[in-house]
Parts: structure tokens; C-alpha cells; sequence
């Protein structure tokens, strides 16, 4: 157990490793992103340029210059091209916004889709399940950006049922703090409670049919306890490793979903880097969120095999 | 007799005391005090005046850190007249305008107490060196400036200070006609000596003007108060308002919907983003004179042509662009917002004298084209991706082609275009699109940046027509050596037509912005300078 | 052995598995509805250039700003002196802006949704062909031969993976929207659609090549494939003939999801700028131009919202239906969505 997980160790390091390396690449190699040229503004004299390049060692050959951003990024020293900010604290700052968001919609999405796909499968056929199936599919397929312009509009502008964007810390307000985040929650766990709840139900029609669940009904035990105790485990089993990979990857949906509302998270910080082509913040940001999926990726494993009796007791099923 | 007496000095009293209310109160009866809330659609790139370069941060700034000389807090015209601050009076210029002499008030304090001191002038200036600013260029003619930027050592010779008697004098190596000008600008604020060289947005320096930062989140908000050290020391300022509201907080609220949706309601006061096109006209129709008002800071909108290439090398091809482009479709892809014009000087700015050379004219257009007969129909026209600009683009590509051109249309993402497209070696430069900002409100801003042969440069370009004409060139340096006067006006608005006969350049416009605040507030009262944006003192409640 | 399939029982019937499924499907009514549907709107946007030029009189490009219409003895202005586009005039102008104007350039609202959908549409497609070609290929790959080539490509499609999708995607559009790609003698515009479907169908390869490789390394063992490789036969020959068939239904149901999500990256980039590029439009950046315009003309959002809605809707929901019909058992949920196939996970550990 302890060298594989050393060695998965290593294999997620050297993951985030090429990660970095991408990002710095990508960014070193559009025209204009050219940092000095902005930084020096608009009257730049040559004397500036060349006095800004050898402040920021954009002078530096590019191995040096990942060599000295890297060690920056660890060291908490990193300062961005564009409003000269420390990356990392900024970094810090948003976690609780973006946590927030993230938990929220993790758990409505978890909550509803594990509903509605239990709703479904218990009534499979019907046109509760029709129904259900649908809005979910539905879900699945809302363009983001068009389904923030509609709440936005119509509960927050026209009427005024929810406030618009804006963290309030939980601890200052922790009314405010669910009222401004309810639209975002939403829009962000549409996506998945379509999915979660298919899965769900799917999952639990399978097993219904297992050999092991007829044993026990045969046995004579309540209809009841036969879903909870046979079906349910079983079915939601995978759905552990899919929330695992999915919260890790949810990064990337709340740098939208955060633009779009004003939640002021890392999100929000990503999609503003990314629009004044600030590589720093863009670099922090991605190793952050690259952090988190390799280490969900990890525990889902780990849960993986710990939760499959089948893996757990060595069997080679197939 | 006696109560008589006391009657007479009661009323007395109160008469002296209303008169007193009133000249402090400005131009209205509003009540002082209070708590203004602001919102901008996006934090400033700086809170920290050495190295701000962006209106948003001016706007925010222009109460709080004074340089020797300001911008008078006026509206229009009377706002781009340079007046005394931390000086006691305006420069003194000598030695063939190689010279400023400048002599520091006596008293002044900063916001923590500590008295300010005319070195600090200099070291302010050697600060915003040493952060290799983007206001450094304005300040490279100070003798010994350029080397000092280089080694960021040895301190910079052209400034001498006396502490003692706060005499400040700046040596420069050749006259500048633009150097009071720049001394106003927020780059020369002058902070205490010790400040760090580091970007002190989320740590303000102490203030000199009447409103000082108290508390910044970055990227989220940041609040005033009232300087106490203002009223105490400071206001022997006449030039400066000391504001009527006690404090002013300031939020980012990214959507500008979601501003006006604020302001509407009263949760907001006062939004320093100007209104886009959508809501634009709703808000101008509903609540003009009362909430409303249309503000003309100073900037124009134009089509640069790379002179230098076919086809626009050609004089009749870029006077015929000049008749094509049609100010009514303009207007309406900036949805009412843009004033058109057609010249390089706007209104309010000195050496304005209107005049258009080309009105539309289609069919003068096509003639022109004809005559020119250009080889090479091939154009790439370039534009910025925010709108309404990619559509004036769009608008511009048309034009082209029904000029019968063949004209595609590249659309650089905001923060590279600039950069890109003052970079010699980006190929197809043929003609794009551009706004242009002042830095401060002298012609030779305009001029020396955009015609001037000694401004084309491989990188960090400005010349974009790259527009060579050695008599012009000339001329502009000629008349920066010149300190502004009435003489000088009128020779830059005879400059500006002569640069137009040539049309390197199709103006197109000057883009407005908006004041729009709450129904709390006095509209009328709030100056807009434009240069600096809404002025924090003038706001008021009612 | 008899199966559940929305709650219905379906008696076993021998027949081949293709057979099987296609009556399957043929009984899924909803599936089929929306296959329709999705029928439909590519008739739609099909149908554009005959729009264009047989009713609109106009391409999706061209700029009508100072326009003014002559319907039924008045005028009216196409932009109007405020910037404000005019509304749907269904057929009063004979058809022109039969869903208005798109904005201050006033191009025909109606012609740019269906050329958007073209290229919407196109970019789906291509991307998801790319994700399916490169996946099922690097799937196979590493699954069938093992070893390093394995390992080599289960650590690229871990860094690939590793990446937060969007912040990826969002990266690479930006990087190659200006100065395009130049790969050897392969040299692609910055404007070019081909960069977005490059960036879209590559960001989605992990997703896909996991579960193929999955399925491969599980059917590996299975005795068909002991026999052909004991008679001999070459790897390409086994992958081609015996791997290939049973990854089929794998495939084809990949495929539309990829669709699906090619389709809606696709917006989300043109919304941000990054993706479809100007001159070129798509429902993505019609969407992102509606926004600015939300409260004056919100027809210019709901248009291309609801076709991307729709559109993506259709194709999941006969996805979904593939995916009932192919195998009513669920095993492919599981792996379409996290890549780890139940065979994997039973063999240990992913590596």
C-alpha cells in the first residue's frame, strides 16, 4: 500500500509539473501578450521597456523565467503583470466565496439528484419518471451563459427576489450570504442534478434485477428494506466516484458561473486574469485547480477500491 | 435698548453664519454630510498614484493625493485650466522655459500628521522611477532623470529642494511647453518620503486632499473618509473643494445592469461606469435633468491608414474614406452616445476650432477612388473585440468594401490590441480602428503622439498612419517648447487642419459618458472634469 | 435472460445485437421525436443560403444600419438613431428581418441564426468526430498493447485531464485566436474555425479514451481474442476486426455526447470570445452580442439560447435513447461519464 501510494505520489506531481509547463508555454507564445509592451503603457520609451524587462526578467531565457515564476508560486511571492497584486493572497482571499459556491451547488445538486433519481426509478415508467427524465436531460443541455441571463433578468432585475452577485461572508451575514448565492447555486447545479439523478436511477433498475435482490425478496424481506439495504448501497457506489471527480473538476464551471454573478472568488479572479492575459494569477490558479482534480482523482480511487466488496475481497470479476 | 441690542446680534449671528454655510456649501443648498455609495464595473488597475494610467484610478485619486499643481475642479473647459495645489502659486518658468521654480505652502500635513516637505517632492518623482511606472516617459526631460531610471541610483540632479524655505526647482534639458501640465497630473502626487517602492494599493499612503482611503479589498471595494488633517492644514487650498459628504464607499459590481438596477433603487448613489448601449437610452429618456446628464470628457474615436502602404499612401484614397464614412450610422452603432466630429481636436480642449473638411459624401468618395485607382485592393482592418468597437469595425469593413476594396476584418481580444498593433513587425497593418484618451488637456498630447514623425517606433507605436511630414514635425515640436497661450491655440487649430488636409486619420466621433445618480443626490452640483472624471467634492445630498 | 427497460419487460429474442437495438429504438417514441427534432433544425440551418438569397435578399455578414424598410406605406428605420435594432417583422417586409435586426449593424437576425447554426452545428460535428477518432484510437492503443505505450498515454490524457476544461480551452482559444497555428507546413488562421474545433475535440480525448481503454483491456481476455492472436494474427488485424465490432455501441453513443458537448463548449467559448471568430458567427456569439442588448431587444438572446437548448437537448435525449437501445444495462453511464470503467476499477487501481 505504502509504495503505490508513493508512487501515485510522484505521478500526480508530475502531472501538475506538465500542467505548469503547458500554461507557461501557451502563454509565452501569443503575440500579444507581450507584458512590457502593456506594462510600459502607452508612451513607452525604450529606456522603460528595457527598465521593465529587467525588474520582471522578461529578459531571462524562458527556462529561467519558469524556473523563477515556480518558485514564486511556493514562496507566496507572486506577483501579478497587471495591478502588481500578490497572486497567492488574492488566491487565498477567494476561497471562502468560491468554496461557497462550490459546496452549495455540490450539495443541492447531490440532494435533488439523488431524489429525483430515487423518485424515478421507484416509479419507472410512469409519467413522474417521464417527467423527470426530461427536466433532467434539460438540465444537461443549458447553455451556462444563457441560463444566468435569464435568472438574472427576471429574479433580479424586473423583480427583485434575488440580490445580484457580491460575496457577503458567511460570518457577517448569514442570511445575505445564502441570498446572494441561491441564483449561482442554482445555475451551477443544474448541470449535474440531471445527471446524478439518471444515474441513480439507472443504477437502481439494474440492481433491482440482480440475482442477490430476488434472493431477498424470496427470503421475504419488505420491499423496503430490500431498496435500502441491497439496492441503494449498491447503486451508490458510483455515484461516490463521480461526485469525487466531479467536485474536483468543478473549478472550471465556477470561473463561469463566478463571472457571470460577481461572486468575488478565484473564479472570478480566473476570468479576469484570463481576460487582461495576466500569466501569474492564470498560473496559480490553474495549478490550483489541477491540484484538486489529481487529488479527487486519488481519493476517488481509494474510495473506489474501498467501498467495491468485490475489489476489496480480490475477485476478478469481469 | 438693550434687548433691542441682542436682537440685532442674535440676527447678526445669524446672518454671518448662514453667509458662512453658504460660501463652504457651494453651489447649492444641500445638506452636508452623509455616505455616498459608488460602484465601478471593475477594481482599478491601481490605487496607488505613481503608477495609475487609467481614468478609473484618477477619478479615484483626484480628492485624495494632490500633486504642486491640479486641474481646477470645474466642469468642461474651466476644468482643463492648470491651477496651484501644494504650491503656493504657479511655477515660475525661466532659463528659456528650462526652468521651474515652485515654492511649496507652508503648513501642509498629510492624513496622519506628519508635515509634507518639498523633498518629498522629489522623492515621489525618483518613486515612480523606480517603479518603472507607465508615467515615467512624461517626466524623462528632468536633467539627470534618464539616468537615474537606468541605475535607480544616485537620485535624480534636476530637482532641488529646500525643506527649509520649500523651495522646489526643476532643471529640464530642453523647454516643455506640457510641463505643468504634467506636474498636475496624479504621477507627481506627492507622498511621504518613506513610502516603499512597491505597487501601495492595498496599503494607501497618507492623503493630502480632502478625502483619504481608509480601508481597500482588493478587487472588491474600498472607503473614504473625511482627511482630518484637511480642514486642519490643508484647506488654505482654495482650488480644492473640501467635499460635503463625510464618507464615500466605493463597490465593484461587475454587471452594469446590475449598477443602474442599484442607482434606480437608491441601494447606490452614484455608478463611474458609463451606461452601455442597451440601457443607455432608456435612462437618458427617463431621467435626464433629474438623474441624468450627459458628460464630454475629452477623447476622440478615428480610423487610422497606414500611410506608408498602398493603398493608403494614396491622399485621394484616404480623403475619399474620410467622405465615405457616414456619421449617422456611427451614431447609431454607439446608440446616441458619440458626438461626431471630424477633426483631431476635440471640444474642450485647448486649440479647438471646429471644422470638417469632408462631410459624407458617397458618391465624392467613389470618384476619388476612381482617380486613385489603387493596385492593391487588398486591406485587413483591425479592431479591438469590445463593443460597440468591433462593430464600428464591422461598419468600417463595409464601407471599404463598397469603396471597392476587399477589406477583412481581424478582431484582437482588448488588452493585446494596442501592443499588436503598434508593433512594426505584425504584418497587414493597413488601417484599424482606434480610440484616443488624453493623458492631459494640451493639444501637443493629441498632436506629438499621433503625427509626429518622431514618434513612430518599432514597438509600443502611437503614430499608427505612421504619418511623416517633417514641416509638421516641426511645427509640433516648435510650438511644445512654447508655454499655452492665446497665440499658441490658434496655431494648433490651424496644425490640426492642416494635418486633416493631408488625412492621415478619419475622425469619427467623441465618445460621451454619463453622470447618473441616485435621486438623493444633487445632480446639478456634481462637476465632472474632463480629464478626471466625477469630482468626489462636488457630490451632495439634497 | 429478460431485461428491464423503463420499466418494461422485453421478452429475449435471438436475432443479432444490431437487430436488437434498432427495434429497441424503434420503439422509443421520445427518441425518435427528438431525432426529429434535431431533423429539423438541421433542415434549418441547411436551408440558409436559399433564405438568404430567395426571401432576405441579404448574407448573414452584411450591415443594414441605415436600412429603412417601406412596409405598408410607412418607413422604418432597420436601426433606428437610438442604436435600437428593430423587431420581428415576420413577413410584412416580404421576409426581410422576418426576426428583425440583430443589433446596431442591422445584419438579418433571421439568416445569421441559421448560418450560425451551420457553423455551430459544423464545429459540434467536427469536434466530436476528433474527440471520437482520437479517443477510440488512443483507447485501443494503450489498452491493447500495454506497457509504456500505455503508460505514455494514460499520462498524457492525465495532464490533459488535469486541467480544469474550461480554464484549458479558454487558454488555448486566447493563445491561437491571434497569431493561429503553424504546425510544419500545416498553417491555420487565428479567425479559423478549424483552431476552435481543434481546441474542443482535443479538451475531450481524455474523457473518452479512458472508458475505450477500459473496455479494451476487458476484452482483451476474452477467449476470441486469445484465439486470434494464437492463429497469429497482426495487432492491427485483431483491433480492426475483433476489438473494433464490440466497441461499436460504445462508440456511436460517445459520439452524440461528444456532440453534445462539443456543442455547448462551442458556445461557452464564443460567448467568452475565444471560440468562433468574427466575421464568423455562431449561435455562441450571437448569444454573447444578444447579452449586451438584453434589455432592449432580449428576442436577440432567447433566439440563439433556445436553439442551442434545443438542439443539444435533441441529440442527448437520442443519445440516450442509442444508449437504451445498445445496452440496456447501465455500465456505460458510469464509464461515458467518469472513465472509469467497472473492468478497470475491478482490475485494481487505475495507474
Amino acid at each position: 500500500m505504502g509504495r503505490f501510494a508513493i508512487r501515485r505520489l510522484i505521478g500526480m506531481v508530475a502531472v501538475l509539473f506538465a500542467v505548469s509547463v503547458i500554461v507557461f508555454l501557451v502563454f509565452n507564445v501569443i503575440p500579444s501578450s507581450d507584458p512590457a509592451h502593456r506594462m510600459a503603457g502607452r508612451a513607452a520609451s525604450p529606456r522603460l521597456i528595457a527598465s521593465i524587462n529587467q525588474e520582471w526578467g522578461f529578459d531571462d531565457p524562458l527556462p529561467q523565467q519558469y524556473l523563477t515564476m515556480m518558485e514564486k508560486v511556493f514562496s507566496g511571492e507572486l506577483i501579478s503583470y497587471f495591478g502588481r497584486e500578490n497572486v497567492d493572497e488574492r488566491i487565498l482571499e477567494g476561497i471562502p466565496a468560491t468554496f461557497s459556491l462550490c459546496a452549495g451547488a455540490a450539495v443541492i445538486w447531490l440532494f435533488f439528484g439523488l431524489l429525483f433519481g430515487y423518485l424515478s426509478a421507484m416509479k419507472a415508467g410512469g409519467p413522474l419518471d417521464r417527467a423527470l427524465t426530461i427536466a433532467a436531460v434539460a438540465g444537461l443541455s443549458m447553455p451556462i451563459p444563457f441560463l444566468a441571463a435569464i435568472f438574472l433578468n427576471y429574479l433580479t432585475y424586473k423583480t427583485e427576489i434575488f440580490p445580484s452577485g457580491e460575496y457577503v461572508d458567511l460570518t457577517a451575514n448569514p442570511l445575505e450570504w445564502a441570498n446572494h448565492l441561491v441564483v449561482p447555486w442554482i445555475t451551477l447545479a443544474i448541470l449535474y442534478v440531471g445527471f446524478y439523478s439518471r444515474v441513480l436511477r439507472s443504477n437502481m433498475l439494474d440492481a433491482m434485477n440482480e440475482d442477490y435482490v430476488r434472493t431477498a425478496r424470496a427470503k421475504g424481506l419488505s420491499e423496503r428494506r430490500v431498496i435500502r439495504r441491497h439496492v441503494l448501497r449498491n447503486s451508490l457506489v458510483p455515484i461516490v466516484t463521480l461526485f469525487g471527480l466531479d467536485v474536483g473538476a468543478l473549478l472550471g464551471g465556477a470561473i463561469v458561473v463566478e463571472g457571470l454573478f460577481n461572486v468575488n472568488g478565484i473564479g472570478q479572479y480566473a476570468y479576469e486574469s484570463l481576460k487582461n492575459l495576466d500569466l501569474p494569477p492564470i498560473m496559480a490558479i490553474t495549478l490550483f485547480g489541477a491540484f484538486f482534480i489529481v487529488l479527487f482523482n486519488a481519493l476517488v480511487d481509494v474510495a473506489y477500491a474501498w467501498l467495491d466488496p468485490r475489489i476489496r475481497l480480490g475477485t476478478s470479476a469481469q | 435698548m438693550r434687548k433691542l441690542g441682542l436682537v440685532l446680534l442674535v440676527l447678526g449671528l445669524v446672518a454671518t453664519s448662514a453667509l458662512g454655510l453658504s460660501a463652504c456649501g457651494g453651489s447649492s443648498s444641500g445638506k452636508e454630510g452623509g455616505m455616498l455609495v459608488g460602484t465601478y464595473a471593475s477594481f482599478p488597475s491601481y490605487l496607488d498614484p505613481a503608477l495609475s494610467y487609467e481614468v478609473e484610478g484618477w477619478t479615484a485619486m483626484y480628492d485624495t493625493y494632490l500633486p504642486l499643481l491640479t486641474y481646477a475642479h470645474a466642469n468642461g473647459g474651466a476644468g482643463s485650466k492648470v491651477v496651484p495645489a501644494l504650491a503656493e502659486s504657479m511655477p515660475k518658468i525661466s532659463n528659456g522655459g528650462k526652468t521651474y521654480t515652485l515654492t511649496l505652502r507652508k503648513g501642509l500635513e498629510y492624513s496622519d500628521g506628519t508635515p509634507v516637505r518639498a523633498s518629498d517632492f522629489k522623492s515621489s518623482i525618483e518613486r515612480m522611477f523606480k517603479l518603472n511606472s507607465a508615467g515615467s516617459g512624461f517626466y524623462e526631460g528632468i536633467v539627470g532623470a534618464e539616468k537615474f531610471a537606468e541605475t535607480k541610483a544616485g537620485g535624480i540632479p534636476g530637482i532641488k529642494t529646500n525643506d527649509k524655505t520649500g523651495r522646489i526647482e526643476i532643471d529640464l534639458a530642453a523647454p516643455r511647453g506640457t510641463f505643468s501640465n504634467e506636474l498636475a497630473m496624479l504621477y507627481a502626487a506627492v507622498l511621504p518620503s518613506g513610502t516603499p517602492a512597491k505597487n501601495m494599493t492595498n496599503d494607501p499612503p497618507p492623503a493630502t486632499g480632502p478625502y483619504m482611503i481608509t480601508k481597500v479589498e482588493a478587487g472588491r471595494s474600498w472607503s473614504y473618509a473625511r482627511n482630518p488633517h484637511w480642514a486642519k492644514s490643508n484647506s488654505q487650498i482654495s482650488e480644492v473643494p473640501s467635499g460635503h459628504v463625510d464618507k464615500i464607499e466605493i463597490k465593484v459590481v461587475s454587471n452594469d445592469s446590475t449598477q443602474v438596477n442599484e442607482i434606480e433603487r437608491g441601494k447606490a448613489d452614484w455608478m463611474q461606469t458609463p451606461i452601455s448601449a442597451d440601457l443607455y437610452n432608456k435612462v437618458k429618456d427617463r431621467y435626464e435633468g433629474t438623474q441624468f446628464r450627459v458628460e464630454r470628457p475629452i477623447n476622440f474615436y478615428l480610423f487610422w491608414m497606414n500611410t506608408e502602404r498602398p493603398p493608403f499612401d494614396d491622399l485621394k484614397v484616404r480623403q475619399a474614406v474620410n467622405y465615405a464614412i457616414d456619421p449617422a450610422a456611427l451614431e447609431r452603432i454607439y446608440a446616441g452616445s458619440l458626438v461626431a466630429m471630424h477633426q483631431i481636436l476635440p471640444e474642450g480642449m485647448p486649440g479647438h476650432e471646429p471644422f470638417n473638411l469632408y462631410p459624407h459624401n458617397m458618391v465624392k468618395a467613389k470618384q476619388l477612388i476612381e482617380e486613385a485607382n489603387p493596385s492593391d485592393r487588398n486591406v485587413t482592418v483591425w479592431t479591438d473585440n469590445e463593443s460597440p468597437n468591433d462593430e464600428a469595425g464591422a461598419y468600417y469593413e463595409g464601407v471599404l468594401n463598397e469603396l471597392g476594396f476587399n477589406a477583412k476584418l481581424k478582431t484582437i481580444n482588448g488588452e493585446g490590441y494596442y501592443p499588436l498593433v503598434g508593433n512594426e513587425s505584425t504584418p497587414d497593418l493597413d488601417t484599424g480602428w482606434l480610440a484616443f484618451y488624453e493623458d492631459y488637456p494640451h493639444p501637443n498630447d493629441f498632436l506629438q503622439l499621433l503625427f509626429s514623425g518622431e514618434s513612430i517606433a518599432p514597438t509600443s507605436n502611437t503614430n499608427f498612419s505612421r504619418f511623416d511630414d517633417p514641416k509638421v514635425t516641426a511645427k509640433i515640436k516648435q510650438l511644445d517648447e512654447e508655454p499655452l497661450g492665446a497665440k499658441q491655440e490658434s496655431e494648433y487649430a490651424a496644425l490640426d487642419k492642416e494635418i486633416m488636409e493631408q488625412a492621415p486619420i478619419a475622425p469619427y466621433g467623441t465618445n460621451t459618458v454619463s453622470t447618473f445618480v441616485s435621486s438623493a443626490v444633487n445632480l446639478d452640483g456634481v462637476v465632472f472634469n474632463p480629464t478626471f472624471g466625477q469630482d468626489l467634492t462636488s457630490f451632495e445630498f439634497k | 435472460m429478460a431485461s428491464e427497460t423503463n420499466g418494461e419487460v422485453t421478452p429475449a429474442v435471438a436475432g443479432s445485437p444490431w437487430r436488437l437495438a434498432w427495434r429497441r429504438l424503434r420503439r422509443n417514441g421520445v427518441a425518435l421525436a427528438f431525432l426529429g427534432l434535431f431533423g429539423l433544425i438541421v433542415v434549418f440551418c441547411l436551408a440558409a443560403p436559399l433564405w438568404a438569397s430567395e426571401v432576405a435578399h441579404t448574407g448573414p455578414n452584411k450591415s443594414h444600419t441605415l436600412k429603412k424598410l417601406h412596409v405598408g406605406g410607412e418607413e422604418r428605420e432597420v436601426v433606428n438613431r437610438e442604436g435600437k435594432p428593430i423587431g420581428p417583422q415576420w413577413l410584412e417586409a416580404g421576409g426581410r428581418f422576418f426576426l428583425g435586426a440583430d443589433g446596431r449593424l442591422g445584419r438579418d437576425e433571421m439568416v445569421r441564426l441559421m448560418y450560425g447554426g451551420r457553423t455551430s452545428l459544423a464545429i459540434g460535428f467536427a469536434a466530436a468526430a476528433l474527440t471520437t477518432i482520437l479517443g477510440t484510437l488512443l483507447g485501443l492503443l494503450a489498452g491493447y498493447y500495454g506497457g509504456w505505450s500505455d503508460t505514455l498515454i494514460s499520462r498524457v490524457m492525465d495532464v490533459i485531464w488535469a486541467f480544469p476544461v474550461t480554464l484549458l480551452a479558454i487558454s488555448l482559444g486566447l493563445a491561437l485566436a491571434v497569431g493561429g497555428l503553424q504546425i510544419g507546413p500545416l498553417q491555420l488562421s487565428g479567425s479559423s474555425v478549424w483552431i476552435t474545433i481543434l481546441i474542443i475535440g482535443g479538451v475531450y480525448v481524455p474523457y473518452m479514451a479512458r472508458p475505450i481503454r477500459g473496455e479494451v483491456l476487458a476484452l482483451r481476455e476474452k477467449e476470441f481474442v486469445e484465439a486470434a492472436e494464437a492463429q497469429g494474427a497482426a495487432p492491427a488485424r485483431i483491433m480492426l476486426k475483433e476489438l473494433l465490432p464490440n466497441l461499436s455501441s460504445t462508440i456511436i453513443v460517445f459520439f452524440a455526447l461528444n456532440v453534445a458537448n462539443a456543442m455547448l463548449l462551442e458556445a461557452l467559448l464564443s460567448f467568452l470570445g475565444v471560440g468562433v471568430q468574427p466575421p464568423n458567427g455562431s449561435w455562441g456569439t450571437m448569444l454573447s452580442s444578444g447579452l449586451d442588448l438584453l434589455s432592449s431587444a432580449p428576442m436577440l438572446t432567447y433566439l440563439p439560447g433556445t436553439m442551442i437548448l434545443l438542439t443539444v437537448l435533441a441529440v442527448n435525449v437520442f443519445a440516450d435513447g442509442l444508449r437504451d437501445a445498445f445496452d440496456p444495462k447501465s455500465r456505460l453511464r458510469i464509464e461515458a461519464h467518469s472513465g472509469l470503467s467497472a473492468a478497470e476499477s475491478i482490475e485494481g487501481i487505475a495507474p
